[in-house]
């Protein structure tokens, strides 16, 4: 039993950019532990988390770079784009301006990162319905030219939260299944454990020869 | 300067280090490798510390070699002598290319009896032992083999042959150590850390084979890759074991990676690359005076990074409760002059005491006892993989913090002062935590028999070992980060 959260076949790594207070370290904990922190500090460079899902029958490990909004940090948490599987960018719908950034954030995440890194827009805080500057149309509209999957989703309440990280890795997988994303590829952003999905009779197989010879 | 500035300066470095210095690196780095590789007696380029400065140069040639490696990314599938891709680079290859490279540091990451086993095989199985120079260690080092290949042999039968080759191994590293006339420090830890460090050079200093295939291994894999492989050893191992609870809690290289030591490794690992290429980037611009200044006035930074010296135990403070250690990382981050704290680390810390009481209050019922070994075992491990996985975390926060300030050339000085000092704390705690951890082991399990307890308590120096190895090992990546700072500094300056 408790071997279970050891037997996942991928490993993808995702970055959740976007400006300061928009809620990325809430989603992630939202994400990870299924509670709402209330009194989140300030990310400083970045953090980490991960949890296993599945897809298709696979069990893929998330592997979770959550950078610091802040600005000051912007140029240190630019150096961990790089192979990225997939980019959660997101914005505060209650908040224009955050939304006004993105085109800034998603420039980096295109230039940072590989063609195929999955980018998926989130408004959060759609909990604060009320309070909404930003519609879900005219998100919806920008995702659609800029070719992102988008939803809007709560920290708080965790609607849509485990769907943002879920999207983004079926996407990436099925970019695997039908061959666009190449695995042996640098900065692909995907580890494929070879071992682990098939059980049985690979276990041998990933040491090969190599005792005695180190020279 | 103002914020913005700041950062538009900080923005423009790093396009220009995008542009040029890259391509140069590709050429570096190739140039060197095929040196490496083909010149079997020159090694002086390689300096064989554990301190794997050469880690630096193959980041940088991974980043660099990205752009251009699309290509021939085929090709390299069958070349793993040219895998320089780390990082998330190069998942293809996995359990290839990396298995071979890693093995030997890898090892000590293994835990248990049968790592133990295998740290004998791969770490004695790299020089073949007809190349060993000394007739004393071509002895004693075909006899481990021996006694290791035999363990190895029949692993399924009873544990008792494991030790013998754990214990057979560790008395004649030992003996090579000495035979060198090194001088082994007394007490467990120390003893097996100074062999952990200094087995790898030992056994190179008699064979240069051995020291080019160490280069090799250092240049192509990075300190996260290493700990991320023996990790995915263990959990391939653990997933064909019946998992009892203890076998999973006692995985020092799995609780390191859940507790995100690997993912704070890997990102320090980056910025300390980027930070290396940014700094030779400004070397290229600069002309030949302007470069002896500069150069001269980075010793200063250097200096703090070379001179780390353990002293031997001045006082054994067995009892202490960790109220000094806290006391003294609080105080050294507090001279940072960056906004940091210690408090994660102070609370890993003082987990790790609540876990000690817990023991001393079961060691003094009888009853529980007997069954307590294993349970102090997994509370060792855990305690230094966590105090060991805090530390990179703060390593890896200071790297962040001092990229992003804009601090004195003294203050520089000052940091890496402190961080050299930071290094020696966290390696003693390390030390004083695995002591307190075996003593207690020692008392509890003098009616076990002694093939029970001693792998724990080998198991426990071992990784004691290695998690020592690893905070130094962090504590280099530190070096180009105040590089840079200082550099910004004295450019501000001139």
């Amino acid at each position: 039993m408790a071997t279970a959260p050891y037997n996942y076949s991928y490993i993808f790594k995702y970055i959740i950019i976007g400006d300061m207070g928009v809620g990325k370290s809430c989603l992630l904990h939202q994400f990870t532990e299924k509670k709402f922190m209330a009194d989140c500090p300030h990310t400083i460079g970045v953090e980490f988390g991960t949890r296993i899902i599945e897809v298709s029958g696979q069990k893929i490990k998330l592997q979770i770079w959550d950078t610091a909004g802040q600005e000051r940090f912007r140029a240190v948490t630019r150096s961990y784009y790089r192979g990225a599987a997939g980019a959660l960018m997101v914005y505060d719908i209650t908040r224009r301006s955050t939304y006004n950034h993105l085109s800034s954030w998603l420039t980096d995440a295109r230039n940072l990162t590989n063609p195929n890194t999955v980018i998926i827009l989130i408004g959060n805080k759609a909990d604060l319905d009320a309070q909404r500057d930003v519609t879900y149309e005219e998100a919806k509209q920008f995702a659609e030219e800029n070719g992102l999957l988008f939803l809007e989703a709560s920290a708080k309440t965790g609607e849509n939260v485990e769907d943002a990280f879920l999207e983004a890795a079926k996407k990436i997988y099925q970019n695997i299944q039908d061959g666009s994303l190449d695995l042996n590829a640098a900065e692909s952003g995907v580890q494929h454990k070879p071992s682990a999905p098939q059980g049985g009779r690979i276990t041998n197989e990933p040491q090969p020869q190599r005792e005695g010879c180190g020279c | 300067m103002s914020d913005t500035e700041n950062q538009r300066d900080f923005l423009e470095t790093d396009d220009d280090f995008k542009e040029s210095p890259f391509t140069d690196t590709v050429s570096d780095a190739r140039e060197e490798f095929k040196c490496d590789a083909s010149d079997k007696g020159e090694t002086t380029s390689l300096t064989m510390t554990r301190k794997r400065p050469e880690s630096k140069s193959s980041t940088e040639s991974e980043e660099s070699s990205q752009g251009k490696d699309k290509d021939t990314d085929a090709g390299q599938k069958d070349r793993p002598s040219e895998n320089y891709q780390g990082g998330w680079g190069y998942w293809g290859n996995w359990g290839k290319s990396l298995i071979t490279s890693a093995t030997a540091t890898v090892a000590t990451v293994g835990q248990g009896i049968s790592h133990v086993i295998e740290k004998a095989e791969s770490s004695l199985g790299i020089p073949s032992p007809t190349d060993m120079s000394g007739e004393l260690k071509k002895e004693e080092t075909v006899d481990v083999l021996s006694t290791a290949g035999d363990a190895a042999n029949d692993k399924s039968s009873s544990n008792t042959s494991h030790i013998g080759g754990a214990i057979g191994m560790f008395s004649s590293l030992t003996n090579v150590v000495q035979s060198t006339g090194k001088t082994v420090l007394s007490g467990g830890l120390d003893a097996l850390e100074f062999i952990g460090k200094k087995t790898m050079d030992v056994i190179a200093e008699g064979d240069p084979g051995f020291k080019k295939t160490k280069g090799l291994m250092l240049r192509t894999s990075t300190l996260s890759e290493v700990l991320r492989e023996a990790k995915e050893r263990e959990e391939q191992q653990t997933s064909h074991l019946v998992d009892t609870d203890t076998t999973r809690k006692a995985h020092y290289g799995m609780l390191f990676d859940e507790l995100q030591g690997l993912s704070h490794l890997e990102a320090l690992e980056i910025l300390s690359s980027e930070s290396a290429a940014k700094v030779k980037s400004v070397f290229t611009t600069l002309s030949g005076d302007e470069l002896a200044k500069l150069k001269e006035e980075l010793e200063l930074v250097k200096k703090s990074f070379s001179l780390i010296e353990f002293d031997e135990e001045e006082e054994e403070c067995i009892d202490d409760d960790g109220e000094e250690f806290v006391k003294e990382v609080t105080a050294a981050m507090a001279e940072m002059k960056i906004m940091v704290t210690a408090d994660k680390l102070v609370q890993a810390r003082k987990r790790v005491e609540d876990w000690m009481s817990d023991i001393n209050t079961q060691r003094e019922e009888e009853e529980k006892a007997r069954c307590i070994t294993e349970e102090i075992h997994a509370s060792a491990i855990r305690s230094l993989a966590e105090l060991t996985a805090r530390a990179i975390e703060q390593f890896h926060k200071i790297a962040e913090l001092v990229l992003h300030s804009q601090e004195e050339k003294d203050t520089v000085l000052q940091q890496a002062k402190i961080l050299s000092q930071m290094t020696i704390i966290l390696c003693k705690e390390v030390s004083v935590l695995s002591k307190k951890f075996t003593s207690s082991l020692t008392v509890v399990g003098t009616h076990e028999k002694g093939d029970v307890l001693n792998p724990l308590i080998t198991g426990i120096f071992l990784e004691a070992s290695n998690s020592a190895s690893y905070i130094q090992d962090a504590f280099q990546l530190l070096l180009p980060v105040l590089e840079i700072s200082y550099i910004q500094s004295y450019m501000r300056t001139a």
